[in-house]
């Protein structure tokens, strides 16, 4: 069975013949027989895109990694956390995908969000299934609780991820008025309510 | 699903603490300023107001907050909740001044408690806060502390307190041994090590890593400001050579 | 030891009349003591040395610390990784990572791998031109890198590198380049691994969690 091991900023992947899927030009050093292959595009662009207006429905490239030996992958000196999934789903920025093992499923979820005026909806990344999936962020992830009486805002830039049954919905941070004319600072934000699990990193760039 | 990052709740978040080394939470009950941007996530009733409108308001933001050049860059929070704050995954440290004085590198401080006064410091690109309270700072990489005498590279001062402000001292050396250089020292910035701020006294210094200049729109708010010491003709003649500077990047 | 690691960005060093440094133009923080610093031109001593100036330019100018006191350097918040060399085996590495070294290190500069057009390849694709360094001698360096520079041991082995991810190696190795993929997949759509630094032998390989360079 194939292993991901999060070691700080580096993924280790112990191969025995079998196969991963990681994102395209993340691997920094392997050991053993390992090939590298295309294996195309996945998940969605992002809620981080859309908000930005980068194309809708942009995806990651991914390749298979297989073989028998060990793989290191990273990208950008990002910290790297591997979560198991038994069966449940995780939902995940697409960017923030490094690699995942063979019984995993990525899919693309177009959601409405309310308070978008554009009536685009956007689009994200739900992993499903049995295996491993890891995760890259900007500094140590936090998982924040929302359950109801206890709303979560969040700024786009450092949303990661979440779980649970989640409603999501655009706040102005700062009102209106004094945003105009004075350039931006937190022009929106990301508001949860529910009941799951935020994912959120230590920076905002 | 296993989640191997810390959970929290709104209940569990520290009280003006970090969170890690990277992240801040502000247990918000009265205002804090803070630098727009820094926020990452909040719980409770968090409202964010630009410091000019709410200074219109309340006479006391301006008394507190006398750095015209840096009020476009921040807004006040108010309300009752946890707010997370960070920057760019950069260190964060909290300071408590009583009825002391710390002066920063403007654009590493991120958040600071109404009690404290914002002034400009006299060495472009700082601030000094005055008074009794917290302030919360970034750092890339942890803060060095060290005591003078010490000689700091400008581009790695991060701040310093209870010493007097420092004074700029030219590597002898350095400026014989490269005629270049000392042409350079003139008009801008060589690599560093000809030109230091030079601490004495009594007091502490904080460094960072130097890091990589981003565009500060203060600073450019700052050095317009100084060019009214020019003459008419002086202006004209740097107007050129920003010009040719500009053309040549 | 005159090199000591304050943080993971930040070296200290102790300069002493007999135990000067050499670093790079630019990474000094903040001194206390009796110190200068002196730009020095090129790098390295004797042929290698001066060829290695000639070609590198000042692409990767260094300065002389000399004198009594205490030094910190750092380089744009990269991460520094401190190495003692026992003098067995040289230091391989790109002359651009040097963040600061004992100064009687001795320096020179060669092609990497089995030179010619593999070797022209690998510079152009890390953007260093042709010229690895090599840092003989007894003594501590300072390695420059983006997150952190962490070891592979290679024990009669080989192992593939990223050679935007290759930060320096020490010990009995070879490196040669490998493009296994064709060509048309390492310009299309590929996997982004098709050129790799193929390294074999006995030794340490410093590789950096990012494929960025700085």
């Amino acid at each position: 069975m194939a292993r991901l091991i999060a070691d700080k900023r580096t993924l280790r992947v112990e191969l025995a013949g079998e196969r991963i899927r990681a994102a395209s030009g993340s691997m920094v050093a392997v050991e053993g027989d390992v090939e590298f292959k295309h294996s195309g595009m996945g998940g969605g662009g992002g809620m981080r895109a859309a908000l930005k207006r980068a194309v809708a429905g942009e995806s990651i490239s991914l390749m298979d990694c297989a073989g028998s030996g060990r793989v290191y992958l990273a990208k950008d000196a990002l910290d790297v956390m591997v979560v198991d999934l038994a069966g449940d789903t995780l939902t995940a920025e697409s960017d923030h995908i490094l690699a995942h093992t063979d019984g995993l499923r990525l899919d693309v979820m177009f959601s409405g969000l309310r308070g978008v005026t554009s009536g685009q909806g956007l689009a994200t990344t739900t992993v499903s299934g049995h295996g491993q999936i890891a995760l890259v962020s900007d500094g140590p992830v936090m998982a924040l609780e929302v359950s109801p009486g206890s709303d979560l805002v969040v700024d786009p830039d450092a949303y990661v991820g979440s779980r649970g049954a989640l409603q999501m919905s655009l706040v102005s941070g700062v009102s209106w008025k004094s945003v105009v004319g004075e350039g931006t600072g937190e022009p929106f934000s990301l508001r949860f309510i529910g009941h799951g699990l935020v994912l959120v990193q230590s920076a905002e760039r | 699903m296993t989640m191997p990052a810390t959970t929290w709740t709104a209940a569990t978040l520290p009280v003006d603490d970090n969170v890690n080394p990277y992240v801040f939470s502000i247990a918000l009950n009265s205002p804090w300023f803070m630098s727009k941007g820094a926020m990452l996530a909040y719980y409770g009733d968090v409202r964010f107001e630009a410091v000019t409108a709410y200074a219109s308001m309340q006479a006391w933001v301006a008394a507190r907050f006398s750095s015209p050049i840096y009020v476009q860059d921040w807004v006040i929070a108010e309300g009752h909740g946890r707010l997370l704050i960070g920057d760019r995954g950069y260190d964060l440290n909290s300071y408590d001044l009583d009825a002391g004085n710390l002066t920063i590198k403007a654009g590493n401080l991120l958040a600071f408690e109404t009690g404290l006064e914002l002034k400009q410091s006299i060495v472009p690109g700082f601030v000094t806060l005055l008074g009794t309270g917290r302030f919360i700072a970034s750092s890339n990489g942890p803060v060095i502390f060290v005591e003078p005498p010490f000689r700091a590279d400008p581009e790695a001062l991060l701040g310093w307190a209870d010493c007097p402000s420092p004074s700029v001292h030219h590597d002898a050396a350095w400026m014989a041994a490269s005629i270049a250089g000392a042409l350079q020292g003139a008009f801008g910035r060589a690599s560093g090590e000809e030109r230091q701020y030079d601490f004495t006294g009594q007091g502490t210094v904080l460094l960072q890593s130097s890091e990589i200049a981003r565009e500060d729109p203060a600073v450019l708010r700052l050095v317009e400001a100084q060019t009214q010491l020019l003459t008419n003709s002086q202006a004209g003649s740097l107007g050129q050579r920003l010009i040719a500077r500009a053309q040549q990047q | 030891m005159p090199l000591e690691a304050v943080n993971g960005k930040v070296v200290r060093a102790r300069v002493a009349p007999q135990a000067p440094v050499l670093a790079r133009r630019g990474s000094m923080l903040g001194y206390s003591g009796q110190v200068t610093f002196r730009p020095v031109h090129g790098q390295g001593q004797g042929v290698g040395g001066f060829v290695g100036a000639a070609m590198s330019g000042e692409s990767n100018p260094m300065m002389a610390t000399e004198g009594a006191g205490e030094v910190l350097y750092g380089y744009r918040g990269l991460y520094a990784t401190v190495l003692e060399l026992d003098g067995t085996a040289p230091l391989v590495c790109e002359a651009d990572r040097l963040l600061v070294h004992d100064a009687h290190l001795q320096t020179s500069v060669q092609f990497l791998g089995s030179g010619g057009v593999r070797s022209a390849v690998r510079g152009a694709f890390t953007g260093q031109g042709l010229f690895t360094t090599n840092v003989h001698g007894r003594g501590a360096v300072a390695v420059l890198s983006h997150g952190g520079a962490f070891p592979l041991q290679v024990s009669g082995g080989t192992i593939g590198v990223d050679p935007q991810a290759y930060v320096g190696h020490v010990g009995q190795l070879s490196v040669d380049l490998a493009a296994k993929v064709g060509f048309r997949d390492a310009v299309g759509r590929g996997s982004g691994e098709a050129i790799q630094l193929k390294i074999s032998g006995h030794g340490t390989v410093y590789v950096q969690a990012s494929e960025k360079k700085f």
